[in-house]
């Protein structure tokens, strides 16, 4: 790459935990950011979490203060409900359109108090919550949820498909909703851009063999983890379908890892990361755990896996894994070699593959960058850094280049900038 | 070599004598300043009043005959005296301090404090049979002088400070030397190296270290777990006495808020006490809301503050010396309190204060694997 | 000057007016001593709340502003600014919050209120004593030093280097390149390692705004972040030392391999062919793998893991290195047999699994196994060795390859003293943040990339060597100064007695021992405000800007009274 003048702010698309870390770095520079988040809050994947390893430090507490400085920051133009619809142009010179989806409530009015939820009369299943519990139409994905303003979904509000319903702006006190916001389009003069649009996980409905979707109590990894969060949706209280605290876990891993070809990098640590989360709350729990080779590179994780090693649950390695139902219960059948073994248990958390988003190809296309046989966005030069792509001036940062956990995904963060500001002209 | 390694060689000499221990130790410094080993030696001389004995630096060697290396009063915590000599850079002379065990503890403490330099200084400790109470020997010094001297002949320690009496660290070896009388043959003293310093001495000294400790240590056991006995069942008692709130607050109804236990406590350092300094000077419109608030407001306020603050900066280096019980004016077991709290707060560190030099202070070290019993109290 | 305070209490919508009695808020304020005035406003943060704010602040020539509502999260930092923009030193101002610990959590409206009134006079009481702080700016020195010239020593040299940063790259060893030299082939593009390597020596040494020192070492580091003094000690024949000045360093020392001679079970050093990964590398980089006695081997064991037991952790690179010895083996001996014996396949990522159903075939085997023991037999090698249902077996080899586990350097220990850093899990290291702040420590301008940080592969080197650029770049910026924390402690020196205990409790290495004067001091430019050593302090010489004892005593003793 050469180096331009041209246009000095940066586009990162995604305001995930990379996201973050890119425009807080790119601000602190003196860059101006526009930050692009698709959904109406900040954090991404990661304040999914309620602790991270390997040192469960608390990911809300970890994560909060930066999304709080973002938004105070002058330097960050946080739009959310935002996507890029088109880019043109090259490296210090793009022009990128922007469609802005109306949020109907003001940013600057909201103080956030919650007044409007109550009134409203729709209730749907909060897919921040993995469909565990119900919003609203007007409605934060969870407590905490930075900017604390609430967005109408219009797919689902009444109002918006025809009907008269007044409730969530008659009990606001700030008059904060307003119903004839619009979309807006808006055209930004970027100099480079990040993309770091996070990842998905694999839908363990492709795979019956899992019993997910079918028997009650199979959960997938993102579903175990709000079922643990202190703000979910049973307050951190980790309860069968039927009330009970279970007795019995097992965790399988590499779900979905022969379907997609690669292996995810972080499910053995925050399979065993679970294994802490349910020893935490219901200490006589038995947990086993089905793998086939544990992956858990890295200076702090073996560390950690002799803690785990230490509670008492076994790790049982299989070469071919099922999930029965059984009576009221739920059995494990597995093999090992020529060994074959049935678990009776409670429940069963999948530890389900990263993939990535179903929105990845089309920004890719609109970005003019390749992706990789995986479907994720791809690398200039697998060899070297692995944050430029072979489109110059747009760069990618976190899960949205491959599987990776959150150390690596803030180290991309931070190596795209370096690689954005080295070739600036005044350095 | 550390200290702590010199320990745990065992190796001693054996030294035959009819002198007694006193003498045994004069004698010795006398020979190590003969051969210029030693400049100077600190240690108790009777004052020339005759009633009472002091720390004294002795530069001319014909004055140590008058040294009491076991006096029968610690006046002035030996760990203070040496700190005054080097708290501002280290001694230009090679110095011999004389101390009890829990005095060289004391200086081991303040050196990883930086209140003390203890390069060209040896410390030289002895089995310890306590000290008397300072209002008692008081009383008629001369008769307690002999008394106490009796009663160390005996190994009768019910006469001596009540901390003295429920010791089990009375023949801790912390310094550079030690003698050991107890578990010798009649006429006989163990001549114990803890470092390399004291190895270099009785090197010098052309004494060989080729004896046999065993019976020292298991007299030494003995001893310790008898102490130990029956320091438990005291402190036990202590506690029920003391714990709680209220019977807190009336075991030290009785403190005048003087701070002289502060004062002379060899690990209270600090150039000005927190509760000497504004900090805990209100304006008297304070002291008027809490006299509103409550009632009435005693004067002088803040003595139950005063003592656990004071508890709280020093417990994990109390060497349970009780020079605070014998300082205070009201006659409050301070130093038995502090002394059972200490045991609790360093053993929550597997602690024991001074014990070895190169340990550093519970207080700056972390550990990821300590505190459970505190951490995970409400999980 | 007079004290001249002005209180305001926010409605906050219905948020606060509806769940606390404001007037009975502001009578409650109104007698205390310094109050002039003492109002109540539906929505300060807003546009026309802050311009009140402001012309409220001139009219009754305002010394001190003290605003009850939200969370100090929220809104401190506005109020700040409108005191600074209204001509008021923004320290002089407290935000008691009756919102989130009020109004939001307390149902009856009299106990609401009692609050209020507890905490927007202990704010008010606060307030009195607040200390108008002043931001201080520093000149820094924008220039770099890279310790460290392996892959990512240059990487970073090159990324940072221009004419107006000058980069002093050290190192130790008398050629640059670090252990990437010895790589015929990376993975897993099984592109060209040392050759790739050499170009960007080249490039280096022709950069001009780089200056190398090889058969050097870096024996001091004084000073802080945008000023830190260097001196380089060369071993030439003069035993020279170059001295400059830099703004930030980088520690990208890499690694070492585990010595094999210390789990003698795999006879490493005792019987012929048994070599570790480098030699093999050395060895397929000089064109011929052969055995000792010059014949090509038929079969080959790799042995994974080796050491793994004795330092704790998976070094991460040597299950895809296994994978790409296999790859070399087969383009050098047809027919080559190869056996790797492993405890896990560690191939995390999206390239790696393919990586590896591509070098798995014919001849070439995954044993899963433990307890392995290497005796000779004949002029081979036998591997005992237990599989995984643990039954007891053996192979016959003709040469083993060790896969020894990745160790921090030697002079890792040394350089924690030089450069103020601290070793963390496994010897290498220690990162400011496990997740947040990788390449980072916990000295400001000190950083770390590569494998001196821990055991990695090429590609994430070379992401911490740019994301240590990426830091470097948006903090040291020529011509800009550096503004370090406001609020931070300060050390009596009449009251120290130099006990050095707030040292010992520094994190940030920011407190340093006065010989002279037996004192310890504080450096402004690093002291980040956390308060450790203030806690610590004995006798109270230390104390924390913004949070002194009479401040939070006044506050405290007004809000329980």
């Amino acid at each position: 790459m050469n180096e331009k003048e041209g246009y000095l702010d940066v586009l990162v698309i995604g305001a995930g935990i990379a996201g973050i870390e890119a425009s807080s770095l790119l601000s602190n520079s003196g860059r101006k950011v526009h930050l692009i988040e698709k959904t109406s809050y900040t954090g991404g994947n990661v304040i999914k979490f309620e602790e991270v390893f390997s040192n469960m430090e608390c990911s809300t507490c970890m994560v909060a203060p930066r999304q709080q400085e973002l938004l105070q920051d002058k330097n960050i133009n946080l739009l959310t409900l935002a996507e890029v619809e088109d880019v043109k142009g090259s490296f210090g010179n793009f022009t990128v359109k922007i469609r802005k989806k109306a949020r109907y409530v003001d940013l600057q009015n909201c103080i956030g108090c919650n007044a409007c939820f109550d009134p409203c009369p729709v209730s749907l299943k909060n897919e921040f919550e993995e469909g565990l519990s119900e919003r609203k139409a007007i409605y934060v994905p969870c407590a905490g949820a930075l900017p604390n303003v609430p967005m109408i979904d219009t797919e689902n509000c009444i109002r918006f498909k025809g009907k008269e319903c007044k409730a969530c702006q008659e009990a606001c006190a700030f008059e904060a909703i307003d119903f004839n916001q619009k979309d807006e389009q808006l055209e930004l003069k970027i100099g480079a851009i990040i993309a770091a649009t996070g990842s998905d996980t694999f839908d363990p409905k492709q795979t019956p063999e899992y019993g997910y979707g079918k028997i009650d109590d199979v959960y997938t990894a993102f579903e175990f983890e709000r079922l643990y969060a202190s703000n979910g949706p049973t307050e951190g209280n980790i309860n069968l379908k039927n009330g009970k605290a279970p007795k019995s876990v097992a965790i399988i891993h590499c779900v979905g890892r022969d379907q997609k070809g690669y292996c995810s990098a972080v499910c053995c640590m925050y399979s065993l990361k679970f294994n802490h989360y349910l020893k935490s709350k219901i200490p006589d729990i038995k947990i086993k755990e089905f793998y086939t080779d544990l992956c858990i590179p890295g200076k702090s994780h073996q560390k950690f896996y002799e803690k785990m090693k230490e509670t008492g649950t076994d790790l049982i390695r299989v070469n071919e894994i099922g999930v029965e139902k059984q009576g009221q219960g739920i059995t494990v059948k597995y093999s090992v070699g020529n060994k074959k073994g049935n678990l009776p248990v409670d429940m069963v958390i999948l530890a389900t593959s990263i993939e990535p988003r179903d929105d990845t190809p089309e920004l890719a296309k609109v970005l003019g960058v390749s992706l990789d046989e995986y479907g994720f966005f791809k690398e200039e030069n697998p060899d070297a850094s692995s944050v430029t792509t072979s489109k110059p001036g747009v760069l990618i940062a976190g899960c949205a280049q491959g599987p990776k956990n959150i150390q690596n995904s803030v180290s991309q963060a931070n190596a795209a900038v370096g690689k954005i500001l080295s070739l600036s002209k005044k350095r | 070599m550390s200290k702590s390694e010199g320990n745990s060689k065992n190796k001693c000499a054996i030294i035959s004598s009819k002198l007694d221990t006193n003498e045994v130790i004069i004698d010795f410094l006398k020979k190590a300043m003969d051969k210029g080993i030693f400049d100077a030696v600190l240690m108790p001389l009777k004052v020339p009043a005759g009633d009472s004995f002091a720390y004294v630096l002795i530069k001319d060697k014909t004055l140590l005959k008058d040294g009491v290396p076991l006096s029968p009063i610690m006046s002035v915590q030996g760990a203070k005296a040496v700190s005054s000599v080097t708290r501002l850079g280290k001694a230009k002379m090679k110095i011999a301090a004389v101390m009890r065990p829990c005095e060289i503890r004391g200086t081991n403490e303040l050196s990883k404090l930086g209140q003390t330099n203890l390069e060209n200084i040896t410390l030289i400790s002895m089995d310890c049979p306590g000290v008397l109470p300072m209002s008692d020997f008081l009383i008629d010094p001369e008769k307690n002088i002999r008394i106490f001297n009796e009663a160390m002949q005996k190994g009768d320690d019910t006469i001596m400070r009540p901390v003295c009496q429920i010791c089990d660290k009375s023949s801790m070896v912390a310094g550079d030397l030690h003698i050991g009388i107890r578990g010798a043959k009649k006429d006989t003293f163990f001549m114990i190296s803890n470092s390399q310093k004291g190895n270099d001495v009785l090197d010098k000294l052309g004494i060989d270290l080729k004896g046999d400790i065993n019976s020292w240590q298991a007299k030494v056991k003995n001893i310790a777990d008898e102490k130990h006995k029956k320091r438990e069942k005291h402190l036990k008692e202590l506690k029920s006495k003391t714990g709680g709130l209220d019977n807190l607050a009336d075991t030290f109804s009785q403190c005048i808020n003087c701070h002289n236990c502060m004062r002379v406590c060899p690990v209270c350092y600090c150039r000005l006490c927190y509760f000497d300094s504004d900090k805990v000077k209100h304006p008297s419109e304070d002291y008027l809301k809490m006299a509103e608030r409550k009632g009435s407001i005693r004067f002088l306020p803040d003595t139950i503050l005063f003592q656990m603050g004071r508890m709280l900066h020093m417990s994990l280096s109390c060497v349970s010396c009780g020079a605070c019980e014998d300082a205070c004016p009201m006659s409050i077991p301070v130093a038995q309190i502090f002394s059972m709290i200490a045991d609790e707060t360093q053993g929550l560190f597997d602690y024991v204060s001074g014990r070895n030099i190169e340990e550093p202070i519970p207080l700056i070290t972390y550990k990821e694997d300590e505190l459970h019993d505190v951490e995970d109290a409400n999980d | 000057m007079e004290m001249k305070i002005g209180v305001y209490i926010c409605e906050c919508g219905p948020n606060i007016a509806d769940k606390v009695d404001i007037a009975k808020v502001i009578n409650a304020v109104s007698s205390i001593d310094g109050v002039v005035v003492a109002e109540r406003y539906k929505l300060l943060c807003s546009a026309e709340g802050k311009r009140f704010l402001k012309e409220e602040i001139k009219k009754h020539a305002l010394t001190h502003l003290v605003v009850a509502a939200c969370s100090p999260k929220q809104h401190e930092q506005t109020f700040m600014e409108v005191c600074e923009k209204a001509g008021i030193n923004p320290y002089l101002f407290q935000l008691a919050n009756i919102r989130e610990q009020c109004a939001w959590i307390t149902e009856d409206k009299d106990e609401a209120t009692e609050k209020a009134i507890r905490l927007t006079r202990a704010a008010i009481k606060r307030v009195c004593h607040h200390s108008p702080l002043e931001k201080k700016e520093l000149e820094c020195n924008t220039d770099v030093l890279v310790i460290g010239g392996g892959i990512a020593g240059i990487e970073t040299s090159l990324q940072l280097a221009s004419p107006d940063r000058k980069i002093y790259l050290v190192e130790k060893s008398s050629s640059l390149g670090g252990l990437l030299t010895n790589f015929d082939k990376t993975f897993p593009s099984m592109q060209s390692g040392s050759k790739s390597i050499q170009e960007k020596i080249q490039t280096v040494n022709n950069n001009a705004n780089i200056e190398v020192f090889t058969n050097s070492e870096v024996e001091e580091i004084l000073g802080f972040f945008g000023n830190f003094e260097v001196k380089v000690k060369k071993r030439d024949e003069e035993q020279s030392t170059a001295e400059f000045n830099v703004g930030a360093v980088v520690l990208a020392t890499g690694s070492t391999l585990f010595d094999p001679m210390q789990t003698p079970q795999y006879g490493y050093g005792d019987l012929d062919n048994i070599i570790t990964s480098l030699e093999f590398e050395n060895m397929n980089s000089s064109g011929k793998i052969t055995l000792k006695n010059g014949k090509t081997p038929n079969s080959v064991a790799i042995i994974h893991c080796v050491g793994r037991d004795k330092t704790g952790y998976c070094s991460e690179i040597c299950c895809m290195y296994s994978l790409k010895f296999v790859r070399y083996l087969k383009d050098k001996i047809s027919n080559v047999k190869v056996s790797n014996f492993y405890s896990d396949l560690c191939i995390p990522g999206k390239t790696y699994q393919k990586f590896y159903d591509q070098t798995k075939g014919k001849h070439v085997d995954f044993i899963r196994s433990t307890d392995i023991k290497i005796t000779k037999n004949g002029d081979k090698l036998n591997i005992e060795y237990k599989d995984e249902n643990g039954s007891k077996n053996n192979l016959v080899v003709d040469m083993a390859i060790l896969t020894p586990a990745m160790e921090p350097t030697s002079d890792t220990s040394r350089l924690t003293e030089v450069a103020g850093v601290s070793l963390g899990d496994g010897g290498f290291f220690a990162e400011e943040h496990q997740k947040l702040s990788p390449v980072s420590t916990t000295t400001e301008g000190v950083y770390i990339a590569g494998c001196a940080q821990g055991p990695k592969n090429i590609s994430d080197t070379l992401d911490q060597a740019n994301a240590v650029t990426g830091k470097i770049l948006s903090s040291l910026i020529p011509g800009r100064k550096i503004e370090p924390e406001v609020k931070i402690s300060q050390i009596s020196e009449s009251f120290c007695i130099g006990c050095k205990t707030c040292i010992n409790v520094c994190s940030y290495g920011a407190i340093t021992f006065d010989e002279a004067r037996k004192i310890s001091v504080v450096n402004e430019a690093i002291c980040r405000g956390c308060g450790n050593c203030v806690a610590a302090c004995p006798s109270g010489a230390a104390t924390l800007k913004h949070f002194t004892f009479n401040q939070i005593y006044k506050e405290l003793m007004e809000a329980v009274q």
